[in-house]
């Protein structure tokens, strides 16, 4: 793992509860099919243990309901959505994020401008 | 990938992930890893491939799944550093390759185990209703009992495979009988072996020990290469004929000695006429020895028994 890989696994670390909030606000999900719609959305490095531990602890913090949908090829599987304190949090964090990123965007853009990389 | 080593791939797996976030309390574990072993389930059937490849050694996999969690570090000094230690062996032990790969091969194992108990099990029932008969590892299929011995292991490992194939659908509690079962089997059968070691043992001694087949041996002094037979008030007898029980001339060890026997009429020497009239080598008459008589009670009568210079070769 290089200098690069790293970075770019603790950046997403600080807006994985958002990716995943996000991602479970389109639709019901369970942990793998969260893990592959996040990576089907650019989010490359997204580990599985990341995404199903924060999938634990926004169900603990209890931002998530749970259940469980029996599966005909395989194990049964456990179901994760919003509940109203879910929506809450990730209208809240959204909106913490559009400024945020508009911030860094202000500043990148400016940087960008002088040397590439 | 077939779904037995993949279900024990996950089990293995999924213990390695335990195992690594052992130190955690109990409560925050249970919330975390809840439902760990269906997460990785799905990843092996959708993913395929070993789990290990498709996530990464399971203590690192343990360690994104404690910072993602947000999980309480345990304060290093609160925590006994030996526990630690071992907490990080054990982690280490069930997270290397060949723990999960012999974890992965045992339940082939099982068809092998289930003829081997059934065999146990009528070892363990022939011990019991037959004390003392020497039971050996292999049933002698010529003797009656040993024929029945090995019909009954047949049918036994029959039923024990039936049972062991269905073992799958078993409840809970049937589940828990069926090992308690096994684990009697095992105990009992090493009692039973272990026995069976001593029985072998003994036997051995006992066809060690040289049958006392010869005259001779029957003196403990040793060799009796010449028999003095005397009177009961001390006179010295000769050509004493001997027999034993069955009417056999009895006959002594050889000696150093030269012996020479009488010869009868028809020719034969006769060779149990006692004493043996023998020569040393220097051709020395061997002289008798010196005796000491038994005192007698009050001699009554003394029969003077005195045999013929000519012996008939055969008795009666």
């Amino acid at each position: 793992m290089n200098q690069a890989e790293v970075d770019t696994t603790q950046l997403l670390k600080g807006v994985l509860d958002l990716a995943v909030l996000a991602v479970l606000s389109e639709a019901d999900s369970y942990g793998y099919d969260v893990v592959r719609r996040l990576r089907e959305n650019g989010l490359d490095h997204v580990g599985d243990a990341s995404v199903y531990g924060t999938l634990r602890r926004l169900y603990q913090a209890g931002a998530l309901n749970s259940y469980v949908v029996p599966s005909d090829e395989g194990p049964h599987r456990k179901y994760y959505g919003l509940n109203n304190r879910g929506r809450k949090a990730l209208d809240q964090s959204a909106q913490t994020w559009v400024s945020l990123s508009k911030a860094l965007n202000h500043l990148l853009n400016g940087r960008s401008n002088g040397h590439g990389k | 990938m077939a779904s037995n080593d993949q279900a024990s791939d996950v089990a293995a797996y999924a213990a390695s992930v335990r195992a690594a976030l052992s130190d955690l309390p109990r409560d925050q574990t249970e919330v975390l890893l809840e439902d760990l072993e269906d997460h990785l389930r799905e990843i092996a059937a959708e993913a395929g491939g070993p789990l290990n490849e498709r996530l990464g050694p399971p203590q690192q996999y343990a360690e994104d799944l404690r910072a993602a969690y947000g999980a309480a570090q345990v304060n290093p000094a609160r925590q006994d550093p030996a526990l630690h230690d071992l907490q990080r062996g054990l982690a280490w032990v069930t997270g290397s390759t060949w723990y999960r790969q012999t974890r992965a091969f045992l339940p082939e194992l099982r068809p092998a185990w289930w003829v081997l108990r059934a065999y146990l099990a009528v070892l363990i029932l022939m011990a019991a209703i037959s004390a003392g008969y020497n039971l050996g590892p292999i049933p002698n299929p010529v003797t009656k009992r040993g024929f029945v011995e090995i019909l009954a292991t047949g049918v036994a490992i029959w039923l024990s495979v039936r049972i062991g194939r269905r073992s799958r659908k078993l409840s809970q509690t049937a589940l828990v009988l069926a090992y308690s079962a096994n684990m009697l089997i095992a105990l009992l059968a090493v009692m039973v072996l272990g026995n069976m070691r001593s029985f072998a043992y003994s036997e051995l001694i006992g066809t060690a020990n040289p049958q006392q087949t010869t005259f001779a041996n029957a003196f403990a002094a040793g060799q009796v290469t010449n028999i003095y037979p005397y009177s009961q008030d001390g006179k010295p007898l000769t050509n004493v004929l001997l027999y034993d029980q069955d009417g056999r001339p009895i006959m002594v060890d050889k000696s150093e000695a030269q012996t020479s026997y009488p010869i009868g009429a028809d020719g034969k020497a006769v060779t149990n006429a006692y004493p043996l009239t023998q020569r040393h080598l220097n051709g020395d008459l061997v002289v008798a020895p010196r005796v000491a008589f038994p005192p007698w009670p009050t001699p009554t009568t003394s029969p003077t028994a005195t045999p013929t210079a000519t012996p008939s070769p055969s008795p009666h």
